[in-house]
């Protein structure tokens, strides 16, 4: 029985790979959207505006303190009722940028925090606007800081897009859900997926504890 | 060039200027001194605004500080600041750090900056230190790494707050050797600093603070031998000491 089972995963592991292309999709734009939003947020997060400042700690710690499958259902299910209607891979894309970006966001804070003052009024000194203070003095030091749990946290939301299968966006697990019906090797089919989800994120695993080491 | 009209700044209830009164001349070298927490550090970054006051007016070259609408920018790239702990930028070379306000201000071309660059470096005497990091030099070469990047952006007045209290004995001189070259090449400086020996060859004035006062001014000679208050006495007996 297992080997026929093993039979009809071989045959429909095209299937598979369409999930995997799908989380990928889902994964790495989102890494992107989190990155730019995430650096956004925490550089405000860090600014000298308490006001802006403490809004985003608000929005922070909201999205921090709440599961992501609720956040997902909240965009998905509970906006069309105020007018927002959503196909589940932008609504997916949007939960996503949301949660990601929180997170980042205190990733670069802690950053940018972690700058003395000094360079800050070194470069205020020279006459360099707060936006080139940032780019040329402050990130390029923080990056060093902010680098090894960016990546780290690369590889979570990379895990974290299997939760979007609940919306039935046709990714990974959502392809483990559906095959599992057909052949019903749990173990199997799930340890395929899991395999899968490895092969994307170990590159990332290493590349987070080579530069742990180098910025250490 | 700059002159001061009834500042007055606090910190919470620490009044940290307590109307303050002060003008400084084009091509005058001023020394400021006084105890810790006399408010003497917190005086000259007022003039590039580092720190903002509450009353009163700073007006340099023509520009008042204190408004909000004043073109901040353009102010500080006329005024060079040197800092007690350099401040040098870690992940840039010597040349980098020089530069980077000259090509990133004044848009002067990257080839021009970095013949600006290296000039300085030869007025610091470290020319054979352009490709260095910060970590890789001592805190003196640092300090005078620091002072060649303030000149790179040729400014009409250079602000040093206490640039050789950091630094080992053995490097002071190096540090005040680049500074007594620059007063006597004319630039308008203001020194917050302890160093009687430089006070004495170049500064024009001495002004003595304390408690956000300006207690005492003076030619240097005058008041390192004869203050007037006994406050500046206290003091100078304290420095001399030790």
């Amino acid at each position: 029985m297992m080997a026929f089972y093993f039979q009809r995963l071989v045959e429909i592991f095209p299937f598979f790979l369409l999930g995997l292309w799908m989380t990928v999709k889902v994964a790495f734009i989102s890494l992107f959207n989190c990155t730019i939003l995430g650096f956004v947020l925490g550089i405000f997060r860090a600014g000298k505006n308490k006001f802006i400042s403490r809004i985003i700690g608000v929005y922070v710690s909201l999205i921090r303190g709440t599961p992501f499958v609720v956040q997902i259902f909240i965009i998905f299910f509970i906006l069309p009722e105020w007018g927002i209607q959503l196909e589940a891979f932008p609504a997916a894309l949007l939960a996503m940028a949301i949660m990601g970006s929180a997170f980042i966001c205190e990733i670069v804070a802690g950053g940018i925090n972690s700058i003395p003052k000094g360079q800050w009024e070194a470069a205020v000194s020279s006459g360099l606007s707060l936006f080139q203070q940032l780019r040329f003095v402050v990130v390029p030091q923080a990056m060093k800081v902010i680098l090894p749990p960016l990546v780290g946290q690369y590889v979570l939301l990379i895990k974290d897009t299997s939760v979007v299968s609940v919306i039935g966006v046709m990714e990974l697990t959502r392809v483990g859900w559906i095959t599992v019906v057909r052949i019903p090797e749990g173990l199997m089919v799930f340890s395929l997926v899991g395999v899968l989800y490895f092969v994307i994120s170990y590159p990332l695993i290493l590349l987070s504890n080579y530069l742990e080491r180098r910025m250490a | 060039m700059i002159q001061f009209k009834n500042v007055n700044k606090w910190f919470g209830k620490l009044h940290v200027l307590n109307d303050i009164n002060l003008e400084i001349k084009k091509g005058e070298v001023l020394v400021v001194c006084g105890p810790s927490g006399s408010g003497k550090s917190t005086l000259i970054r007022c003039i590039n605004r580092l720190e903002k006051i509450q009353e009163g007016e700073i007006i340099v070259n023509k520009n008042p500080v204190h408004k909000r609408s004043s073109n901040l920018t353009k102010l500080r790239a006329q005024i060079g600041f040197v800092f007690q702990q350099f401040h040098l930028y870690p992940h840039m070379t010597s040349l980098q750090n020089i530069m980077l306000a000259p090509v990133n201000v004044k848009n002067i071309p990257k080839s021009n900056a970095e013949k600006i660059a290296i000039e300085k470096l030869e007025q610091v005497g470290l020319s054979d230190k352009s490709d260095s990091y910060p970590a890789q030099l001592s805190g003196g070469q640092q300090q005078r790494v620091a002072i060649a990047r303030g000149l790179a952006m040729s400014p009409e007045i250079m602000l040093f707050d206490e640039p050789t209290s950091a630094l080992d004995p053995e490097m002071i001189g190096e540090v005040l050797d680049v500074m007594v070259n620059l007063a006597s090449e004319g630039m308008t400086m203001c020194v917050v600093t302890h160093e009687m020996g430089f006070a004495k060859k170049v500064a024009d004035r001495v002004l003595f603070m304390d408690e956000g006062k300006i207690i005492e001014t003076g030619k240097p000679d005058e008041f390192f031998d004869n203050p007037k208050t006994e406050r500046a006495a206290d003091f100078i007996s304290k420095i001399l000491t030790h």
